[in-house]
Order: C-alpha cells, then structure tokens, then sequence
C-alpha cells in the first residue's frame, strides 16, 4: 500500500498514474483500505480519517453511518456557517461569492489583500484556495464553478505579489457545505472560497 | 402509496414506494404464497418486484385477475433448494413453467429472476428486479460509495473515504466502477473492481479530475481535466498511459458521456450557459443539442442512444428532463427542486437520479414514477447495466 502513497506524489507532474490494488481479501476490515495521504504538503495538515478503505462486493459491509445534511446535524445547522473542510476557517479567510457568479465583490477585496501580504512576506506559505459552491444544479458543473471562483481569487493574489507556486487551488463544489439547509442564507454561506494555509 | 420489501434493518437500507403508476392500476396479476417451506418470501419479493414496475396491480390468489403465479420453493437439488414456478394466462393457458438449483442464499436473487421473467413474457421488455444500482450516501465527515439491489435491498458499502466520493460509473461488464475520490485533499478518478476491491488511480492531474465516463466497449475513459488552465475534456486508453483532450474553448467543459456510435455529449458553457454539445470520438467541431431554457446539464444517454437525460433549470428550479434525439421531442420529467444526477436503466426505460438526499426513478415518458425510501441519503446514483 505505501506505493500508493508515493506514487501519489511523484504523480503531480503526471497526467497518469496507476496506483496499486487495495483488496478486500477475506476479512473486510480496514487493512483492506489504500492508505494515507496523497498531500504531503507544506501547509496542508493531513488530518486523521482521511483514508479510503475499499471492500470487494461479497465482503463489503451492509451497513454504515447514516447522515442528513438538511436535518441541521453533523453537517451544519441551516443558515449559520460552521468549520470548512479541513477544520474551521477564520472568517478572514472567507471569500464569498453572488449565485452564479465567479466575480470578486469589492467587500471581499480587503480580505484577499490582507492575505496576499501575508503569503508576499513568507514565499515558504503555501496555500491552497478551495472553491465551493451551493448545492443547486449538476455537482460535476459545480466542481467546475468552484474552480472558477477559486481562480478568480489566485489571479488577484498573483497581481498582487504572491507567487503562483505558492498558491494551489482545489475544487470541492457542492460536496463540503459550510451551512446545512435549503435557505438563501445557507446558500450564500456555502458560495465561498477558503484560503487555507 | 405501497411500502414494500423491508427484509432485514440494516442501518441506511432503502426501500421503495411506488408514487405513481399507470392508468388504471397496472395488469392485475394474481400471485400465491409459496409454499414448501423455503427461508424467503418468494410470493412477497415477486409482488414488490411487479408492482415496483409501476405496470402491474398484484393481487393475493383466487382474486379475478389475467395472470396467475403459482410456485412453490423447498430442500431437495443439488445445490439445497429447488424452486419451481408456474405463470398461467386467464384462460388457464401456461405461459412460463420453469425450475431452479439454488443454494438458501439465492433464494431472493431468484425471486427478482423469476419476476423478470414474468415482465419479460408479458411486457416484451427487459426486467430490471435482478439488476443493482449504485450511490454515494454520507457526508460531513464521512462518505460511502454503496451497490444495492435494485429493489434498495442488500445494500453493500464497497468504499469509505473521510473525504468526498463523487461520480460513479459503471462499466459496460458492470464489474468495475470508476469514480472522484478527494482522499488525500484532491480529486482523482479512480477505477475500482467491485468483486475483488482493488483500485487503481487512473488520473491526479493538477486541477480537476472529474465526471468519468465508460466508452460503449469499455476500453477508454472520457472525464474531465483543467491542467491546462479550465476543464475539458479528455479520453483515455485504459491500455495506455497519456489521456488525449478532446475539446479546446476558454470555458467550463465538462460531463462528458459516450452515445453508442462513439461520440461524446458533454456539458459546456461556452455559449454563456451550461448547455448540452456533442463532438466526434476524436473531438472536432461542436454541435449544440439543448435549446431549451438557460441551463441543460450533466447528461445520460438511454442505453440504444436514442434518449438524452439530463438536469434542466426553469423558473430557478431544476428538474430531470429527456431529449429524444429522434423526433427532438424535449420533455420535462419531473415536478422539479434540486433534482440531479440522472441514469439510465439497462433497459432505457427508467431514469433514477437524485435531489441531492434521495433518490427516485422517473419513466422516459413521465408516467411511472418510484421513491427509494432511504434511511440516510443517497445521491449520485448509477443503474448497473445488465450481465455480470
């Protein structure tokens, strides 16, 4: 399983990867899983139950963790904003954005300044810039959309100094919301791009 | 509204509820318990099964009706059970009269066989009770990549990732299934067998990897990258090591899905909203296909490559909708919200797709629908196609 991992990073450059089998042999219990951690990069904390664990279909397990994004539990309550995706990202560190829309608002414009200064005045920062999206309409699009929000803060960041190697981006779309629930408040919290570093 | 076919509670199990039939409640079809002794509600999983099909009304034995199932399922053979079943026409003619070898834990994968059979003799199509789906259930935390029976029973949980799982699609064989998987914080589309487990990552490209699709013969991956700068698409040789990209705008492209002649449908904005576009199996030129409204995306083509599903916004809600590229007959198949994520049955008869927590089935034509009852949610489901 260590392959996977390594082959994982030496991968970056490439378009094509073929990483090594997991499989779920006999037992079904978490040796069968692929291991750690694609991502191990400076700035980027890999966090604990992260894995992937596969299971081939005949010992694969029946039943598992139910979870109700708009019940208002684990995954945030409606309207209000709760950690992103790697754990809680100060609101200073929160781009959001209009439905639909990849375009800076001037409000953000401070927010992305005060960050770009940061990462200027230290080039071993590196940041990642994960894009987000509500959750109406097609979620590959979305992923799509969520990039695009995610590059439109890059490009000001770089303007402003930061060098592009410095700044990674990654689109999760609709698949991390910040809030839970079907309001307007919840969707405008969850149109955002963080800035993680 | 019918409630059928919890066997076992396991946790997040689904079940189905039809919510809408034909006119006049389907062929009535009488169908009596069988008897013999057998660990399994044969009688109770072949009623679910037609009813499920939105085109016949079961009914219990001895009640007037045009088609009668009689069958009984007891120890003997060689494999610990046989099971024999009789399906007789009104007049008393006999239509089926078949007997099956099986051991204890196929008598329910028999039932659904027995079912299709049933379907097949009296409807002419292709059955689907012994075919499986998949989904993506979970969130928050944790997420599930989940084969189920397609009656939502039986559900197995072949991946389990603390980071999002997106995306799956089923081989032309049905053993494989290619998906997002974002372990290790980004996105790469991984191949998975389903009956041994083993994996294999086939692209972690910078930027994007995303919505995979299978070629007719499943040789090659369609999906979607944005090394270059924003997403287009790509196909890949499985055989091969370099993926080649098919598509070359300023825009968002993306979704892409094969029509059996080879070509491609993908979704693209480059005419300032998401619209559907075709191009050839080796790229080139464009050709617009989705007119209406202002947002046509995340196509599923019908398995003969006559029908296109789809996500369509009106009115800022959005609904699962068919294109028949025959007669370019564009309808609209549901009452609408966030529904996505649509999929063809193996038959071309049914769509399953999501509103982001359950999931529900939709005919072509409009006229039958089905809820799958979930404990939990589903999301991003996929028909298997037939065979095995």
């Amino acid at each position: 399983m260590q392959h996977f991992a390594r082959n994982l990073m030496a991968s970056a450059a490439l378009a094509l990867m073929v990483g090594c089998a997991a499989t779920g042999e006999n037992t079904g219990a978490d040796q069968t899983g692929v291991q750690q951690d694609a991502t191990a990069q400076p700035g980027i904390t890999a966090q604990p139950g992260q894995d992937a664990y596969s299971y081939a279909y005949g010992q694969a397990p029946s039943g598992y963790d139910t979870y109700d994004a708009s019940g208002g539990s684990a995954g945030g309550r409606p309207g209000q904003a709760v950690a992103g995706a790697g754990g809680a990202v100060s609101a200073d560190r929160i781009v959001y954005f209009d439905f639909d829309s990849a375009e800076i608002r001037p409000e953000s414009q401070t927010i992305i300044e005060s960050n770009a200064r940061s990462l200027a005045g230290n080039r071993r920062i590196i940041t990642q810039l994960e894009g987000h999206t509500d959750e109406r309409g097609s979620r590959e699009y979305n992923i799509a959309l969520g990039e695009r929000r995610a590059n439109a803060v890059r490009q000001i960041m770089i303007a402003l100094g930061v060098s592009p190697q410095q700044v990674r981006v990654v689109s999760y779309g609709e698949e991390r919301p910040a809030a839970g629930g079907q309001s307007e408040q919840s969707y405008a919290l969850n149109r955002r791009v963080e800035i993680v570093y | 509204m019918l409630l059928f076919g919890v066997g076992s509670f396991a946790r997040a199990e689904l079940t189905i509820d039809v919510t809408k039939g034909i006119e006049g409640g389907g062929i009535p079809i009488a169908i009596a318990p069988f008897g013999g002794g057998a660990p399994e509600d044969i009688a109770g999983t072949i009623a679910a099964d037609l009813q499920r099909t939105g085109k016949f009304a079961p009914q219990s034995s001895g009640s007037p009706a045009d088609y009668s199932v009689t069958g009984q399922a007891q120890p003997g053979g060689s494999r610990g059970y046989v099971v024999q079943f009789q399906l007789n026409g009104a007049q008393g003619s006999q239509l089926l009269n078949l007997s099956f070898d099986v051991p204890a834990n196929q008598l329910r994968p028999v039932a659904h066989r027995i079912s299709d059979l049933i379907y097949e003799k009296i409807t002419g199509e292709r059955g689907l009770a012994g075919t499986r789906i998949a989904y993506v259930a979970g969130g928050g935390g944790s997420w599930y990549l989940v084969v189920a029976d397609a009656d939502g029973q039986n559900p197995r949980m072949i991946l389990r990732s603390g980071q999002p799982i997106m995306s799956p699609a089923w081989s032309p064989d049905g053993a494989r299934l290619a998906y997002v998987s974002f372990e290790g914080r980004r996105p790469q589309i991984v191949v998975q067998d389903v009956y041994n487990g083993g994996r294999r990552v086939v692209s972690a490209a910078p930027g994007i990897n995303g919505a995979p699709s299978w070629s007719p013969d499943g040789r090659r991956l369609a999906f979607t990258l944005s090394k270059d700068g924003n997403p287009e698409i790509y196909a890949l040789d499985l055989a091969a090591q370099n993926p080649v990209r098919l598509t070359s705008s300023g825009s968002i492209d993306t979704e892409p899905v094969w029509l059996p002649d080879g070509s491609i449908v993908f979704t693209s904005d480059r005419g300032g909203s998401p619209q559907l576009y075709r191009i050839g199996s080796g790229g080139g030129a464009a050709q617009r296909l989705t007119f209406e409204g202002d947002y046509n995306a995340r196509p599923s083509v019908s398995p003969d490559g006559r029908y296109i599903a789809m996500v369509h916004r009106r009115g800022g809600r959005f609904h699962i909708a068919a294109l028949d590229l025959q007669t370019r007959q564009f309808r609209v198949l549901t009452a609408g919200g966030l529904d996505e994520s649509p999929s063809f049955a193996p038959n071309g008869k049914m769509i399953i797709y999501s509103n982001g927590q359950r999931l529900t089935a939709v005919s072509v034509d409009g006229s039958i629908k089905q809820d799958f009852a979930l404990r939990g949610n589903g999301r991003d489901p996929v028909w298997a196609p037939y065979g095995r």
